[in-house]
């Protein structure tokens, strides 16, 4: 046999503390920086104060880079928190809103709509107050993914089935988006092209009011379920003898992941790995399987992993942004193909 | 310790699972089987005759056909999971593969039920846990990954999990699968121990039929042929665990308390000798298939002697300086 090293860990409340230091520089480095870089006064003064503000830095920063921030944070927290959730409910590591389906059931949502209406919809309805019918039908595909996966995961007790049921659901969307791609007009194509690569930019005041409290919901929901989760991770024998009642327990974690997850893909377009990647992160750095502290970890060290990838996606000092789903690809795929070669870990949550 | 007052009974019970195509299917029917306070029972019976649908039906995971199962007298229907989780825990044959979970941790689940709406441990909490670690022989394991201590270890910390849920019923699917013998031994004689001194009352399924025989107090038996109950020596005396078998060759045997496989006869064979050296070439012969007789008229015959082994067969003698010898040159003679 071979002997068995005991847990060598940091103690959790300075993995927080630190993560807490990070996560407020990149926040404020996310609102200095950019095309224009603008100096750390002007942030303060805009932000705490009315007077003595340069107007062109205060409309920048109130109207587009602090509410940009903001999602970036919101997103990085949703998407993180809806991958967790679902690995644990799933147990399989390779879990997360895109491989169910959820991500995918927003996309039709949104192709339906922009593709399939293109001949009477303007090309603007991306960046318009158009975005909020775009942003409801997104929602609605992805709580009808959910649905479907919460009426099958009750017809079959087997979550292998259900996950290939996401793959499938996954590619029948993308043959009828290819579909509605062929038969829609040049700008509309362009239109949907841009959000399917994902925005943190374009959501407005307006947008973020119905965000945050969607995002907000869905984080309360999975603090109730915290201590489901733990059970799930056993096994579904093994939570039921402790006596959680397995079906509502499961719906209520798949609202939050699907309010999550739709909300986000709904207002940003489909932002991938981001899901699978930070959960991953978070158990190698807190070395811990109780989600108690996993859950308040996922949403710190999400956002910080936003937060970065869209100062990253700014190119700060130039005039062009990347697209952010293509940032966080190359960020968390990196992160994944690591922990696949070094811990082999990732073969199985649990 | 609450003081175990539940008796169970299985009346009439008929137990199966929903198949894919939505017909039901019946895999156990008619049983009656009851356990009381303190007592170990073990649930044997071949693969696939449905011990594990019937422990799973017992532990409230699955609806069960028709028929009753009274928990002191209460349908087990209309106890809430959430009180079944006071009341009876489950091991079962999964391997929990959690990567960072402690062996604290993992038997800390078992204050699931008692804990608050976040799993906050209290103190009488982390003591029980450290009670039930100390109890199944794991304390220094405490802070060892689950993923890395080994299979009997395992199965330790999750009976350690069982125990920490402080339930009077400890419900086992398959301990021993998976284990080395002497692993098997000592998770049975664990088992036993708690049903002794801390009056549990502990059901499980088993393939170890040599072990169960001498360590429990209880065999429910199913079969083909319909279900029995009682004390192991019942079932010996009564035959029962003959009808275990679909297959011809394998019988019990009551003399030696022994499961024995039958044979065709290759020759008779007559054995001169006496204690361990004896005992042991019967065996060995046995094992082999030769029929061991008493009379004069034998193929041939073998003088088991303290260090050596003289074969006599039509007026030839051979002597050999260990069983694997004698028997090597029996095969190739034969």
């Amino acid at each position: 046999m071979k002997e068995s090293v005991p847990h060598k860990k940091l103690p959790a409340p300075l993995i927080f503390s630190l993560l807490g230091i990070l996560f407020v520089l990149l926040f404020v480095a996310d609102i200095l920086l950019g095309s224009i870089i603008i100096p750390a006064k002007e942030v303060f003064h805009s932000l705490f104060s009315t007077s003595e503000t340069n107007e062109t830095y205060r409309t920048i920063i109130l109207s587009f880079r602090f509410p940009k921030a903001l999602t970036a944070i919101m997103t990085g927290a949703a998407l993180s928190l809806s991958g967790l959730q679902m690995q644990t409910v799933f147990r399989n590591p390779l879990a997360g809103p895109y491989v169910l389906g959820i991500s995918a059931g927003a996309s039709l949502g949104v192709a339906l709509f922009v593709l399939g209406f293109s001949s009477v919809l303007a090309a603007g309805v991306f960046t318009t107050t158009g975005a909020w019918p775009l942003a409801l039908v997104a929602w609605a595909g992805s709580f009808l993914v959910m649905l479907l996966v919460l009426f099958v995961s009750m017809k079959v007790n087997d979550i292998m089935t259900i996950l290939i049921l996401g793959i499938l659901f996954t590619s029948a969307v993308s043959a009828i988006v290819s579909i509605l791609q062929y038969f829609s007009n040049e700008s509309m194509l362009k239109a949907f092209i841009v959000w399917t690569m994902g925005s943190l930019g374009n959501v407005t005041k307006a947008q973020l009011s119905v965000l945050a409290p969607a995002i907000l919901a869905g984080i309360l929901l999975a603090f109730l379920k915290i201590k489901d989760l733990n059970a799930f991770l056993l096994g579904e024998n093994y939570a039921r003898s402790l006596g959680v009642s397995i079906k509502s327990s499961r719906i209520i974690i798949f609202l939050s992941t699907s309010l999550l997850a739709g909300t986000i893909t709904a207002f940003c377009g489909p932002i991938g790995f981001i899901g699978i990647a930070v959960p991953h992160i978070c158990r190698v750095i807190f070395k811990t399987a109780n989600h108690l502290i996993l859950v308040p970890a996922v949403i710190l060290t999400g956002s910080i992993v936003m937060l970065f990838s869209d100062i990253v996606s700014q190119l700060p000092g130039m005039q062009t942004t990347l697209p952010i789903n293509s940032v966080t690809a190359l960020i968390g795929i990196p992160v994944i193909i690591w922990m696949i070669v070094k811990n082999k870990k990732f073969v199985s949550v649990s | 310790m609450k003081e175990n007052n539940f008796n169970i009974e299985l009346q009439q019970l008929s137990v199966g699972y929903e198949q894919p195509g939505g017909n039901p299917l019946e895999i156990l029917k008619a049983i009656n089987f009851s356990a009381t306070p303190g007592e170990m029972v073990a649930l044997i019976g071949s693969n696939g005759i449905g011990k594990s649908t019937l422990l799973r039906t017992l532990a409230g995971f699955q609806p069960w056909f028709s028929g009753n199962i009274q928990i002191s007298g209460r349908n087990l229907k209309n106890i809430s999971s959430k009180e079944v989780a006071r009341i009876m825990s489950f091991v079962s044959t999964e391997n929990v593969r959690v990567p960072n979970l402690s062996v604290f941790d993992l038997v800390a689940y078992g204050r699931f039920p008692y804990t608050n709406w976040i799993g906050m441990l209290s103190e009488q909490d982390k003591s029980v846990v450290d009670e039930a670690i100390k109890n199944v022989g794991l304390q220094g394991f405490e802070n060892r990954p689950v993923m890395q201590i080994s299979d009997g270890e395992r199965q330790r910390a999750m009976i350690a999990r069982a125990l920490a849920q402080d339930t009077p019923v400890i419900i086992l699917d398959e301990p021993t699968a998976y284990l080395d013998v002497s692993n098997k031994y000592e998770i049975f004689h664990l088992l036993q121990v708690l049903a002794n001194e801390k009056k549990k009352t502990i059901i499980l399924s088993t393939h170890d039929l040599n072990i169960a025989l001498r360590e429990v107090d209880k065999l429910w038996i199913a079969t083909d042929c319909g279900n029995y109950q009682g004390a192991p020596e019942d079932a010996v005396l009564q035959g029962w665990l003959n009808q275990l078998f679909k297959n011809d060759h394998v019988g019990f045997d009551a003399d030696e308390g022994e499961f024995f496989f039958k044979k065709e006869f290759k020759a008779k064979v007559k054995v001169e000798g006496e204690g361990l050296p004896l005992t042991w070439t019967l065996r060995a012969l046995n094992r082999k298939g030769y029929q061991i007789v008493m009379q004069a008229e034998c193929d041939f015959l073998v003088k088991a002697k303290e260090n050596s082994w003289e074969l006599i067969s039509e007026g030839n003698q051979k002597t050999f300086g260990s069983v694997y010898q004698l028997l090597a040159f029996l095969e190739k003679t034969s």
